[in-house]
Order: C-alpha cells, then sequence, then structure tokens
C-alpha cells in the first residue's frame, strides 16, 4: 500500500503551544490561590484575583485543554483515516489565530474587559475569533474525514465530530448578545433565561471540550499504548450515543433551588443521574481493555496515566450526579466542595489524558525516544499527589463551610457569621496552595523531560521516518 | 393537554425511538463482527 505523508508539523506546534498556555494556567492557578491566603499578594487593578482567575480559567479550558485537543485530533484524524490533513494552509492558520484569540483574552480580561459570565468572560470581538478558529477547525477536520482512506469510523472520530458540532451549537448560543462599544455588549437573554443558557453552555462546554475529546484520545491512545484493542467497540458505540442524547439536558444543575422552573429543574436532575450510565460505560471499556494486561500499569508509564485519568472520570461521574440531586445540592453548592470537584475532572481526568497523549505523540512526531521513563514516573505521582491533596483539602473544607452555613441557633438565627466561617477557611486554603505548587513541579518535570527528549533524545531511525510522516 | 405539550412529547418519544434504533442495530447478531472491526483496524497503521 502507498506510503501516506502526514503533517506532523503542525501537531508539533500545537502540542508546543498547548504547554506554554498550560503552564501559564497552573501557575496563576498557584498565584490566585495564594492571593487567596495572602490578601498582600493582590496588586490591584492589573494583578488581583478578580482579574487574574478568569485568566487561570479560561488560559486552562481555551489554552491547555482546547490546544491539546487541537494537537491530539490533528494527529488521530490523519492516523485513523490514513490520508494527510485537508488542508495545510488552514491548519497552520488555525495555529497563529488560536494563540491570537488567547493572548487578547489575557489582555482584556487583565484590563478588566469581561462578560461577567463564567467561562464565557471574554467580549464580544473575542466570540467573533473563537467563532472564525472554530469554523476553519471543524472543517478541517470534517473534510479529512470525508476524504479518508479507510472505510470503518473508530470511536475516536465520532467523538470528535460531536465535540466539533457541540461546541459550535453552544458558543454560538451563548454568544447573541448586543454589543454597545468595541469592549462592550449585552446578552439577548434577559434575568432566568440568561442564566439557564449560560449553565446550559457552561456544563456542556465541559461535555464537548472536556468531556467527549479526552474520552476521543483515551480510546485511540490506550489500545495504541497496550497494543491491544479496546473491550468491545459496540459498547463505545452506545456510550457515546447516550452520552449525546442525555447530556445537553443537564445543564440546569448548576441552577437547582433558583427561580429557574421547578421542571427544568427536575429534568437536569434526573438526566444528570442518568448520565452515570453512558460514563461508567466508558469507563468499564477501558478497565475491560485491560483483561490480561493489567501489568502494563507497573511497566507502561502511558497505561498508567491513562487509567489513572479514566478512574478520575468514573469518580467525577459518579460526584457530579450525587451533586446534581436538590438535597445534597442544598447543602454543598456555592461552597469550597465544587471546586474540587471541578479540580478533580481538570486536574485528574483531562489532564491526565492529556499528559499521556503527549507522551505518545512527542516521541513520534519528533523522532526521538522519551528522555527518561523514570522522570515521567516521577512527574505522575507528583501530580497524582499534589491534585488529590488538592481536592481533598477543599472537599473537607467544603463540608465544613456547608455545616457552618446552615448551623443555626434554638430562636432559629444562624450560629456563625459569614466571616467566621471565611477565617476557618484559611487552613485548608493553604494546604490547597501547598497542592497546586506540587502538581505545578510535576509540569516543570514534564516540560524537561519533553525538551531534553526533543534535544537529547536518542534517534530512533524509525520514528524518525514516522517524524517526516513517511510511515 | 396544549399544542406545546404534545410538542414536547412528540419530540421526546421521537428522540428515544431514533436512541433505541441505534441501540438494536448496533447489538444486532448481523452487525456483530463488523461494528468490532474498527478497533483491530486502528492498530493496524502505526
Amino acid at each position: 500500500m502507498e506510503k501516506t505523508e502526514y503533517n506532523y508539523d503542525i501537531v508539533r506546534s500545537f502540542v508546543n503551544w498547548s504547554i506554554v498556555w498550560g503552564v501559564v494556567a497552573v501557575l496563576v492557578g498557584v498565584i490566585v490561590s495564594f492571593q487567596m491566603v495572602e490578601p498582600g499578594l493582590n496588586f490591584a487593578p492589573y494583578l488581583t484575583f478578580g482579574r487574574l482567575r478568569p485568566i487561570h480559567t479560561n488560559a486552562g479550558i481555551y489554552g491547555w485543554g482546547v490546544g491539546v485537543i487541537f494537537a491530539t485530533f490533528l494527529y488521530i484524524v490523519q492516523r485513523l483515516c490514513k490520508t494527510r490533513l485537508w488542508s495545510d494552509g488552514l491548519a497552520k492558520f488555525q495555529l497563529w489565530f488560536f494563540n491570537a484569540t488567547i493572548i487578547a483574552s489575557a489582555v482584556t480580561l487583565l484590563l478588566g474587559y469581561t462578560t461577567s459570565k463564567e467561562y464565557h468572560e471574554m467580549e464580544w470581538p473575542i466570540d467573533v475569533m473563537v467563532v472564525i478558529l472554530w469554523v476553519a477547525f471543524a472543517v478541517n477536520i470534517i473534510m479529512t474525514i470525508i476524504k479518508r482512506r479507510e472505510e470503518h469510523m473508530y470511536i475516536s472520530l465520532w467523538y470528535m465530530m460531536a465535540s466539533l458540532i457541540g461546541v459550535a451549537i453552544l458558543y454560538l448560543t451563548n454568544s447573541a448578545a448586543m454589543p454597545v462599544s468595541l469592549f462592550k455588549s449585552y446578552s439577548a437573554y434577559a434575568g432566568t433565561n440568561d442564566a439557564n443558557v449560560h449553565w446550559w453552555f457552561a456544563h456542556n462546554a465541559v461535555a464537548m471540550a472536556l468531556t467527549a475529546p479526552p474520552l476521543a484520545m483515551f480510546y485511540y491512545f490506550l489500545p495504541k499504548s497496550t497494543g491491544v484493542p479496546i473491550y468491545s467497540h459496540r459498547l463505545s458505540i452506545i456510550a457515546f450515543w447516550s452520552l449525546i442524547f442525555m447530556y445537553l439536558w443537564t445543564g440546569a444543575h448548576h441552577l437547582l433551588w433558583t427561580p429557574v422552573p421547578d421542571w427544568i429543574q427536575t429534568l437536569a436532575m434526573a438526566f444528570s443521574v442518568m448520565l452515570i450510565a453512558p460514563s461508567w460505560g466508558s469507563v468499564f471499556n477501558g478497565y475491560l481493555s485491560m483483561g490480561g494486561q493489567w501489568h502494563q500499569m507497573r511497566e507502561n508509564y502511558l497505561v498508567k496515566f491513562l487509567i489513572v485519568g479514566i478512574t478520575f472520570y468514573g469518580m467525577q461521574t459518579l460526584q457530579g450526579p450525587m451533586q446534581a440531586v436538590r438535597t445534597f445540592s442544598a447543602f454543598i453548592h456555592y461552597t469550597d466542595w465544587i471546586p474540587a470537584h471541578i479540580h478533580m475532572g481538570t486536574m485528574g481526568w483531562v489532564s491526565m489524558i492529556s499528559f499521556a497523549s503527549i507522551y505518545f505523540l512527542i516521541p513520534r512526531v519528533y523522532g526521538r525516544q522519551l528522555y527518561s521513563i523514570p522522570l515521567a514516573n516521577l512527574q505522575f505521582w507528583l501530580i497524582l499527589v499534589g491534585q488529590l491533596i488538592w481536592s481533598f483539602s477543599l472537599w473537607i473544607a467544603g463540608v465544613l463551610q456547608a455545616g457552618m452555613w446552615n448551623a443555626m441557633n434554638p430562636d432559629g438565627s444562624l450560629t456563625y457569621t459569614f466571616l467566621e466561617t471565611m477565617v476557618e477557611m484559611y487552613p485548608y486554603w493553604w494546604v490547597r496552595a501547598g497542592g497546586g505548587l506540587i502538581y505545578f513541579a510535576g509540569i516543570l518535570v514534564f516540560i524537561y523531560n519533553l525538551y531534553m527528549t526533543v534535544q537529547k533524545g536518542e534517534s530512533v531511525p524509525s520514528a524518525a521516518a514516522f517524524a517526516e510522516g513517511r510511515a | 393537554m396544549d399544542l406545546a405539550s404534545i410538542l414536547y412529547l412528540g419530540v421526546t418519544i421521537g428522540l428515544f425511538a431514533v436512541f433505541a434504533l441505534i441501540v438494536i442495530r448496533t447489538y444486532s447478531k448481523k452487525r456483530k463482527e463488523r461494528g468490532e472491526i474498527a478497533k483491530y483496524r486502528m492498530l493496524d497503521d502505526d
């Protein structure tokens, strides 16, 4: 069969830039965690918690998360379709427009321009940039799939297409706004409707940007790393369609006990609980794929990242539905429990899969063996321990906080003032900041290992051919 | 039941039917082998 020449230049570039934005996201995260315990570290007006926090979240989601999506999708689509990208020029445009969009977002957020919608803070000109960027990406991936030379479509391609379509619908709907100046706009929706549309967007951004793409990566990189196929392709298809049918109904669980109509809240609650089934369909598929291969957890560092990553996904998708139940939500919503939940997903699930994907890609697209497997193992333990410290400290803090908020005296007055509950949080916030530092140390080890791989890693002739896109 | 409720019910039943058809098709005995080919094919190339 004629060898296909793949475009790995673009994969290399996206991997490198996603790491840059990942470092920014984690570094700013560590800074804001210290700002919470040491208010003197806030330097008004630009370097305050209020301005840096959205930079942390947006750099994390759109710089690191989406950057890795771009890198891995552009790689996976070529390999699974056995054909080169539809347009190299469009991919290059996408790379530089991606960086321009992230930089414009960071600068405007630092200057204080914000829509005040969480995870969608950027003002309308940047919304336009995001739409152009996503269309360029989607067209290239879909056209590559259309011209594929492999008849059968592996499950990763399904998740990729869902992500492309899902993000487009969500982003366009939630971006609807009336601009009144270059950096100010007002939402097209009013009051409760605005909140409902926004949390429909925000929760499904988790679905279409932070669930479907990592699942595409997991389903691709796990069998590639173990050398054995997934347990059941048909199970993966059913889990995929179940996820697609159910996820888009769950956003209103962010608005339990609010003026949003009760039936919408109940609908969101019910679908959130049902979502356990497709989520665990993928988790079980991952575990069962390891049948007879569990020894690779000791021997193969990639498998370690991937299986612990899917385990975090499993935990995340049990905890999430639990939080979406009204009674439990009444207790923990608005407490520190929630960021602990989110960070188990981002630092555990999404990033573990992303690290594994990059470890898989770098030797192949640069044609060099990984510089140090012990360093990769060290990074694994640093980010695992850092993440667990991070989340456990805030889970405990969240329960304490909820307990104090709900405590009442016999006469019905509140036992604690809000300030008293804040003071109780400080020890946990210190521990959380420490966990963040350990995680950041893991990121530095990761970068050093990759840098040394590119600079000094042993060149492998077959891998070199692979790197040139001839394999 | 007003028109909007009937429409919601219709969409719900329609979506459920589509989902049921996907499950039946995916797990039909006739398609068993074909449904699993992709997981082997993806291991071919690297």
